[in-house]
């Protein structure tokens, strides 16, 4: 047999009465449209067009983008809670106008994720588990949810609000939607109160892009056929090919390559067009900065390979070298913005100089961008640019000026709510977010260092993420959670079959003494679990219904075509058993105005949810209004982009991009400050010679948590791969596929070495989250004072090689993506 | 894949070196009435035993375009010059693809520079030495490799293949 993973040679033919549903990826931003068909185990459809769902001849072979072929990986055999075996089959939507029938990978093996007690997702998640005699053992809703909600109360009552911490998923698409999020936002701030609230992949509650909402600029303000209209698309930080890969593939390519040239003249006929041109700002020669060459032409495409951290500096270079040359949008600029002197003063006196030495990128490169940017393209005629930017900028040096410093370079073009431009995040994640307002202030409290090492919360509720591996400084979060809630488990073990009264008042016991309570909602084992005292099983994507808008805002409903396992629920569901607890042992205890603060969590179905959480998002991009399930049925995969600005006919109207008809916006003024104190300390000291940068890949979502079921994904990655400059490569004796170790006063972790050109030397860069090594126990605890945002992009290492794993050599490639 | 399907034999005996195959040589479709029995409804497909080509003729670096396990199936055979997984021959080191990118078809383009095995339409890579293994790209599965056998004289068979085709419900069509 070959030690290389393939799968199936046959999938089984939908019948023409298979069931039918719409959905929408659950993994990245980008949101394609797929289509999902289920029938009965034992039945199949039959290959001529006329007895199968597809209407294709099976008996033929499909030609190249069929958009009707069944991967292996899009199909599974699922078991519903009646016992029920149903094929299933996740096929990319040819009609949905975000992929036209392609799709990613990550989206491309839905298939092998869903749950099956005889596939790898077997060991999802099915019913809660509590600490119990040294284990995690599986219980009862009642007892867990009744545990939960005494200690939950116990130190509501004896210590305040800010003694229940939380780290939430936020998000949409899987496991998220407006739906969960709404439920999570009313739990934790209606009802609890507390300001130790952070987002699933940072220490606190915050935006990720503060200074773009403080321009007045919303994070998603385009929509992707202006990635086909541009004539400048400007990526930066972000490595789209891999992660954002069908915006990628289905709006920017055609674009590069003039396909989309006919679609500009017929959208916007009174002007010259050419294909387009693409800038890259990125430490690394990434895949994308390959493949835009290999279609645009080497002309066509210039890569800023940005030192680590001065995002900013460079931005800033580029207004400057723009206003110099007199191609700022000096109406845009008088009519539509404010606080022009202020961003004058500081972002435009950018040492051009200083610009060249601390960001690396000659002055030459610099001018050629700016003229893509905004030279005139005809007499009186502005050039397009869409501004595209990801975590490079946001996990960058100073979150919040550099977020500024693009929108104002934004600004100071003219380059928002016009087709062809705009200024907005790429995304991670979808969206999917309505909740009550924090009730914290900002910049909000670092949970990870007040409420978690800090010791100021004494229950923390983790759900739909995995900060064991995942945040910051991980390896002294996790020493800080394994600490905490090893007083609890001891107190359980003495507390040892007792009633639940005595357990409660055994974890009483230990919170006082400094032990934390854990609870961890997810839908898979993960790290993080490891240490929980109670663990609830959620419902995932697919099992039930939810809304998310993807990076254009584009709203749908992900229908629920099969049932959780074991006795899993939707986190809404979760947490409004939770509050209905909370409620009755306040009402009980007759302390009716803290019994009210739990209240209206009676909801029956996903739709009620949806339907209260439209407040949530009043006047937001999000802003749905009155749309619902039943409207958002009928629109399929294509759905309605928001905000909806009214329903016509039981049809919601909605926008296609933002501030094409009003909006005023405010110049933010972004000054580099300089390295951190914990980042200077790393760079003086000469045992960490190494700036260590971070990100996702292609083939992998986030913490890996779906993949880590996908026998395809860990074929080709069983360790996270750091890749080293092959000059550094020989000065350390590395080759490829070595097991290397890299440290720092922080932490250390082993990463496999791919030896490529990607960086330069002296600078590698780390897959960031894989739960064979957190890169994570790599970072500093440094987070933008401004934002409470982490500068998760930086840090210092040292490394050395531990050995060869022969095994690996044989088992995966080390052909570089890089190089076109 | 079971012996026994590799000891059945299809008509499409004759029909492999260079892809030169008379339509004439390819099951006929079955009619909608025959569903039950349709081939590519079972288990186990009746891959046949199939000559591609011989060790002599894989001389250049491109390799040699064949088909297998039917004429819609273009297969790129391939002598890499070193082992590879799941490599025949005297030097472990011939091997065969599936011509079409399982991400959504493209026809691959093999450039010896890069030793990787190209698609056009979305920039999947793949490497042949690996067994087909997706370097990157938007692929759902590694390529499909041809299972290949080579006999004493030098005549290599092709015999099975491992993952689906692009653009099939079943390796072997109806």
């Amino acid at each position: 047999m070959s030690s290389i993973f393939h799968g199936a040679d046959r999938v089984p033919i939908p019948p023409r009465d298979a069931e039918q549903f719409t959905t929408v990826c659950s993994y990245c931003i980008v949101g394609c449209g797929y289509r999902v068909f289920k029938w009965p185990q034992g039945k199949e459809g039959g290959p001529l067009p006329a007895h199968n769902a597809l209407q294709v001849d099976f008996t033929k072979q499909q030609p190249a983008q069929s958009g009707t072929w069944i991967s292996p990986a899009m199909h599974s055999v699922v078991t519903d809670r009646d016992g029920a075996r149903s094929h299933v089959v996740v096929l990319p939507d040819v009609g949905c106008v975000v992929n036209r029938g392609n799709h990613s990978l990550r989206g491309g093996t839905h298939g092998s994720v869903l749950y099956a007690p005889d596939r790898p997702t077997a060991d999802r998640l099915s019913h809660p588990l509590l600490y119990r005699g040294g284990s995690q053992l599986p219980t009862t809703w009642q007892e867990a949810i009744e545990l939960g909600a005494h200690v939950i109360k116990a130190a509501l009552d004896k210590w305040g609000p800010d003694t229940v911490a939380m780290k939430c998923f936020d998000h949409g698409g899987g496991g998220g939607g407006f739906e969960n999020n709404w439920a999570v936002g009313k739990f934790f701030f209606t009802g609890i109160g507390t300001q130790m609230a952070s987002i699933h992949n940072r220490p606190a509650y915050n935006s990720e892009v503060f200074a773009s909402a403080d321009a007045g600029v919303a994070a998603l303000p385009s929509a992707y056929v202006d990635a086909e209209l541009a004539d400048t698309v400007m990526l930066i930080g972000a490595n789209s090919y891999e992660t954002q890969s069908i915006y990628f593939l289905e709006h920017m390519l055609p674009n590069l390559t003039g396909v989309s040239l006919s679609k500009k003249r017929q959208l916007l006929p009174h002007e010259p067009h050419a294909s387009g041109n693409m800038i890259i700002v990125d430490p690394r020669r990434t895949s994308t900065v390959a493949i835009a060459e290999a279609a645009a032409g080497k002309e066509h495409v210039l890569h800023l390979q940005i030192r680590n951290g001065t995002d900013m500096v460079l931005l800033n270079a580029l207004s400057r070298l723009i206003y110099e040359q007199g191609w700022q949008d000096q109406t845009f600029i008088q009519e539509r913005t404010s606080n022009f002197e202020a961003m004058q003063a500081t972002n435009l006196t950018q040492d051009l100089g200083e610009a060249i030495t601390l960001t690396g990128i000659p002055m030459e490169q610099m001018r050629q961008a700016a003229e893509w940017i905004a030279k005139p393209k005809a007499e009186a005629v502005r050039r397009r640019t869409l501004f595209l930017y990801e975590k490079g900028l946001i996990w960058g040096l100073k979150n919040y000026e550099n977020v500024a410093s693009v929108v104002d370079l934004a600004l100071l073009t003219g380059n928002l709510g016009k087709p062809g431009a705009g200024c907005g995040r790429l995304g991670g994640h979808q969206e999917g977010y309505s909740r009550p307002d924090y009730p914290g202030k900002r910049p909000p409290v670092n949970v990870d260092e007040v409420a978690i090492k800090g010791g100021a919360s004494k229950v923390f509720w983790v759900a739909g993420c995995n900060p064991a591996g995942g945040t910051l400084n991980a390896q002294q979060f996790r020493q800080a959670l394994a600490q905490r809630t090893a007083l609890v488990n001891q107190a359980l073990d003495r507390a040892s079959g007792g009633t639940m009264q005595e357990r409660v008042a055994a974890v009483i016991d230990a919170m006082e003494q400094g032990g934390l309570f854990l609870l961890v909602q997810d839908i898979y084992p993960i790290e993080t679990a490891k240490y929980a005292h109670v663990v609830l099983p959620a419902a995932q994507w697919g099992e039930m219904n939810l809304t998310s808008i993807n990076g254009e805002r584009r709203l749908r409903l992900y229908q629920k075509f099969m049932d959780p396992p074991g006795v899993a629920e939707p986190d809404w569901k979760i947490m409004a058993m939770m509050a209905q607890r909370l409620e009755r042992l306040y009402r009980d205890t007759g302390e009716q105005d803290r019994a009210a603060r739990f209240s209206g969590f009676n909801w029956h179905t996903d739709e009620d949810v949806f339907l209260a959480a439209a407040v949530g998002v009043k006047g937001a991009q999000e802003d749905y209004g009155e749309t619902t399930y039943t409207m958002l049925k009928a629109l399929g995969t294509n759905g309605v982009q928001t905000p909806v600005k009214r329903i016509e006919g039981g049809k919601p109207i909605g926008t296609v991009r933002l501030y094409e008809d009003s909006g005023r916006f405010r110049f933010i003024p972004a000054k580099w400050p300089g390295y951190p104190a914990p980042i200077k300390q790393l760079m003086k000291d000469q045992r960490y010679p190494f700036w260590v940068n971070n990100g996702r890949a292609n083939h992998g979502w986030q913490t890996l948590y779906d993949d880590l079921r996908k026998p395809y994904v860990m074929g080709r990655e069983p360790l996270p791969f750091v890749e080293i400059h092959p000059q550094d490569a020989m000065t350390l004796q590395i080759t490829q596929g070595d097991l290397v170790e890299l440290y720092n006063p922080y932490g250390s972790v082993t990463a496999m070495a791919v030896i490529v050109d990607s960086n330069r030397p002296g600078h590698v860069f780390m897959l960031f989250e894989h739960p064979k090594g957190w890169l994570n126990s790599l970072t500093t605890g440094y987070v933008d004072p401004a934002t409470t945002i982490p500068y998760y992009k930086g840090t210092k290492a040292g490394m050395r090689r531990i050995d060869t794993l022969p095994e690996w050599q044989q088992r995966l490639t080390f052909i570089p993506t890089n190089q076109g | 894949m079971s012996d026994l399907s590799r000891r059945t034999f299809l008509k499409t005996g004759a029909c492999a070196i260079g892809g030169l195959c008379a339509g004439g040589a390819l099951p006929e479709s079955v009619s909608g009435q025959q569903v039950a029995a349709h081939p590519t409804l079972s288990m186990t497909l009746p891959y046949p035993r199939l000559q591609l080509a011989t060790v002599p003729q894989l001389a250049r670096a491109g390799g040699l375009l064949v088909s297998y396990p039917d004429p819609a199936s273009p297969v790129r055979l391939l002598k890499l010059g070193k082992t590879a997984v799941n490599g025949v021959g005297p030097e472990r080191d011939i091997v065969a693809f599936s011509q079409l990118c399982s991400h959504m078809g493209g026809t691959l383009d093999f450039r010896p520079e890069t030793g990787a095995l190209h698609c056009p339409l979305h920039y999947a890579l793949f490497d042949p030495a690996k067994g087909g293994l997706t370097v990157i790209g938007q692929a759902t599965d590694n390529l499909p490799q041809i299972q290949l056998e080579v006999d004493p004289q030098g005549n290599i068979f092709a015999v099975g293949v491992l993952g689906l085709i692009y653009g099939r419900q079943a390796n072997i069509l109806g």
